[in-house]
């Protein structure tokens, strides 16, 4: 059960530090539109965004702040139903599921709305606008894997517009949602490709926006500058890094979830940029009983909030030493909670220091010089402080849409790439893949299959896990890695890596 | 598959005694365990049955993928820390061809732990030393893997940003991107080897490319590409002959 504890009946004042400055949540405003319930941010609801709201999940409480909150939301942008769906940005970056939405609230949302809400809207809401939508299986993808349809264009383009020079075929081999096939897909009149993902959880942003270094390792080049500012872009945003700002990414989604025709006023992406940048979420309790910064611990988003972002913890802070206080044992606590913040502490040298061999991942085994295999941890590519992205651009192909790593997904389409030029280096010629991902961005078969790391925090609220969907909760997460890598983790090791993740 | 350092001779570089081993084969991976990024890369040659180390190469193997090797045996005596001998200064370039996976238990070998490479680029949030004038012409390099066009991480961006912070300090009237190709054939284990002749063009466009990333404007930048490369002397290919035929320079004029 999800509640928004801060718009209760009680008038407790929240007073949180921001930058030194102290301010007064504004809170205890009654939600005024009756379609806001206390999961769910309905557009256009009129209520205030406080300065710090906790929302219970599964294994605690997650903490969202607003960094010079509360701010009003009647008529801003991000909250107002601006596309004829009657969706919003919030539509699917819900701050009780840490600006992201998962499985579990939409599937809250078909029922409590007979399928009725905008989240659900044809074009991208369903698992393809040809399909009957009144019906659950026509939503399937949203409701199990909590999936949005992206309909990209093919060939690429680059951001201004110019098709691609593209290195590869891409054919279909399954199409269970019909949208990559008649007058959809690469091969209709007006050539698409659909691929479904997770929405990205949109807080946090200073780090997925922090440019640590000068260079692109995996591509061997200095970053790419934006074409407004002549400042190097981060490369850390969308599963296939196809918008690097959040102006361009904002055109994108305006287009496309919100069916907009007409761009988005300069005003209006001025005011969504600001709020995006502002927004901090964490977990911040624990179920155990244990607050995530209580004894020195440094869980929770207040840190995230005053840390600087796009440091490489392997010569700064270490990532994830924010548990390092909880390596010592505390008298004096319920075995309960003693027993989980140990799990913790371990489970984030584990994170760091527990290696295996990283095998035919392009992005780090090519062409980037680590070798194939190479000995490593989760660190190595979840290497930026307080964050758990990657400092460089993040684009890696762990396998989690690609064969034969990927789990099997007979509801996902199924494409068949043939490298025209150079073979990849680790699949050789073709390729079969769910997601081609960063490819349908750059053109490049040696592409195929990368997805853009995410940020590790707030998971626990918003379940299923990787761009896909593929891991349904943290447990079958670990389960992956361990798979995929052979890694051999122990019982303990698994709930310890669990017990870390969902503390973030 | 022996290079003699010809013109490292004539320069009167000390470490021209040494030879340049130079031979294709499938590598072996060593799973030893000192930590992160400390497994061993061997190498055996066929055509004398040694084995070596050749972990050292700032760009590693691919177990699926044969590899050019290019070395020489480490002058010092270093610890047998992977069960071959050491090669150092070395080059490892991931060919085409298919090569079966194969990998060796530690066996008691310790393997090496990580340091990081003394080329490396700092981030962007550490403060730089300024580089002091006067300045003139000058000419910068970065060598590539065999018929690759990638700059190597933590080897080539470190070479590449070097010249940015000089180039960047001396204001240069022009700068000329001259990409190199080692197209000249040439026979190792039984095989020929050049390069593709278009792999210079690719070098040279992509550091053009790079330099005007980096805040160069695009007027100032001439490209030019040829094959037939000639080896060069240059203290950052660590006194190796072949290997740096395959570069890119980066002629600045004041
Ligand atoms: C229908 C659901 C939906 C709506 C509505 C929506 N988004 Fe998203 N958003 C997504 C999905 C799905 C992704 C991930 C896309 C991908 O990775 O290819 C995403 C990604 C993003 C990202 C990238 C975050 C990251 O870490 O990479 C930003 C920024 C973003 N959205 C902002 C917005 C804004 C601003 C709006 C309103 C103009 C909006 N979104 C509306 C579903 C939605
Ligand atoms: C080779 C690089 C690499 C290593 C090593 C690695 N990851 Fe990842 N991780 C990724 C990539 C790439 C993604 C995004 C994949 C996707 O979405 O399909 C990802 C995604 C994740 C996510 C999902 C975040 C989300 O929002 O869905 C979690 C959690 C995660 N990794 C945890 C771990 C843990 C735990 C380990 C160690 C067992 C680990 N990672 C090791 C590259 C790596």
């Amino acid at each position: 059960m999800k509640r928004l504890s801060l718009y209760g009946g009680s008038l407790l004042a929240a007073v949180i530090l921001f930058g030194g400055v102290s301010l007064t949540a504004s809170i205890g405003q009654r939600p005024k539109a009756a379609a806001t319930t206390n999961y769910w941010w309905a557009p256009g609801s009129g209520q205030t965004f406080p300065a710090s709201a906790d929302f219970p999940n599964a294994s605690g409480t997650l903490r969202v702040l607003l960094d010079g909150g509360p701010m009003a939301t009647k008529g801003h942008p991000f909250f107002t139903a601006l596309s004829p769906s009657g969706r919003a940005c919030v539509t699917c970056h819900q701050p009780s599921d840490s600006m992201s939405l998962s499985a579990e609230t939409a599937q809250r949302r078909w029922r409590e709305t007979n399928g009725r809400d905008p989240l659900f809207a044809a074009y991208d809401g369903s698992n393809c606008p040809s399909l009957p939508q009144d019906r659950a299986d026509s939503h399937s993808l949203l409701l199990t894997r909590g999936l949005i349809r992206i309909q990209r264009p093919w060939p690429p383009r680059d951001p201004i517009g110019r098709n691609i020079t593209v290195d590869y075929k891409i054919e279909i081999v399954r199409d269970p949602t019909g949208c990559n096939s008649g007058k959809y897909g690469p091969a209709a009149e007006h050539p698409t490709v659909s691929v479904y993902r997770r929405p990205r959880p949109l807080a946090n942003m200073k780090y997925l926006l922090a440019v640590g270094f000068a260079y692109d390792p995996k591509q061997g080049m200095p970053l790419p500058l934006d074409p407004e500012t002549k400042k190097p872009l981060s490369g850390n945003l969308m599963a296939d890094g196809r918008a690097s700002t959040l102006t361009a990414q904002m055109s994108d989604a305006a287009g496309s979830h919100l069916e907009l025709t007409r761009h988005l006023t300069p005003a209006q992406m001025r005011q969504i940029t600001d709020f995006e940048s502002r927004v901090f979420t964490a977990q911040q309790r624990d179920v155990s009983g244990t607050a995530l910064d209580a004894d020195g611990a440094e869980g929770g988003p207040m840190k995230l909030f005053t840390s600087r972002p796009g440091q490489l913890g392997s010569i700064g802070k270490p990532v994830w030493s924010e548990f390092e206080a909880w390596e010592k044992p505390k008298p004096g606590l319920t075995r309960e909670a003693a027993a989980f913040r140990a799990s913790v502490a371990r489970g984030a040298k584990i994170f760091r220091d527990k290696t295996f061999l990283i095998t035919d991942s392009s992005g780090i085994n090519s062409p980037i010089g680590f070798g194939n295999p190479v000995r490593n941890a989760c660190a190595f590519c979840h290497n930026m402080s307080q964050m758990g992205n990657d400092v460089a651009p993040g684009q890696v192909d762990l396998g989690t849409t690609t064969l034969p790593f990927a789990d099997p997904a007979p509801d996902l389409p199924l494409f068949r790439i043939t490298c025209l030029g150079r073979p990849h280096p680790h699949y050789g010629r073709v390729i079969y893949t769910s997601d081609p991902g960063y490819a349908l961005t750059t053109g490049r078969c040696a592409d195929v299959g990368k997805i853009t790391l995410q940020s590790l925090r707030g998971l626990a609220a918003r379940a299923p896990y990787f761009a896909n969907g593929s891991a349904k909760d943290l447990r079958g997460l670990v389960d992956y890695y361990d798979r995929r890598y052979h890694i051999g983790y122990t019982e303990q090791e698994k709930q310890d890596l669990v017990n870390l993740m969902r503390s973030l | 598959m022996k290079v003699v350092l010809l013109i490292a001779a004539a320069m009167g570089v000390s470490a021209a005694q040494a030879e340049e081993l130079r031979f294709v084969t499938c590598p072996i991976y060593r799973d030893t365990d000192a930590g992160k990024k400390s497994g061993c890369w061997l190498a055996d040659a066929h055509e004398t049955g040694n084995r070596y180390d050749v972990s050292k190469a700032p760009s590693k193997p691919d177990w699926n993928h044969a590899v050019l090797v290019e070395g020489v045996v480490a002058s010092r005596t270093t610890e047998d820390a992977c069960g071959g001998v050491v090669l150092d200064p070395v080059r490892t370039s991931i060919l085409p061809a298919d090569c079966p996976r194969h990998m060796l238990e530690a066996e008691g070998f310790p393997g090496r732990k990580f340091v990081l490479p003394r080329r490396n680029v700092s981030p962007l949030s550490a403060a730089r030393a300024p580089i002091p004038g006067p300045f003139a012409a000058r000419t910068f390099r970065v060598f590539y893997d065999f018929d690759q066009s990638f700059l190597v991480y933590q080897y080539d961006d470190y070479l590449f940003d070097a010249a940015v912070a000089w180039l960047r300090a001396a204001k240069p009237r022009a700068i000329k991107v001259v990409g190199w190709a080692a197209t000249d054939s040439v026979a190792i284990s039984g095989m020929d080897f050049a390069e593709h002749a278009d792999i210079a063009k690719e070098r040279a466009e992509k550091i053009a490319e790079s330099l005007a990333r980096m805040g160069f404007d695009k007027s100032i930048i001439s490209v030019e590409w040829h094959g037939g490369a000639k080896p060069v002397i240059d203290p950052d290919i660590d006194g190796l002959v072949e290997p740096s035929r395959r570069r890119v320079d980066i002629v600045a004029t004041l």
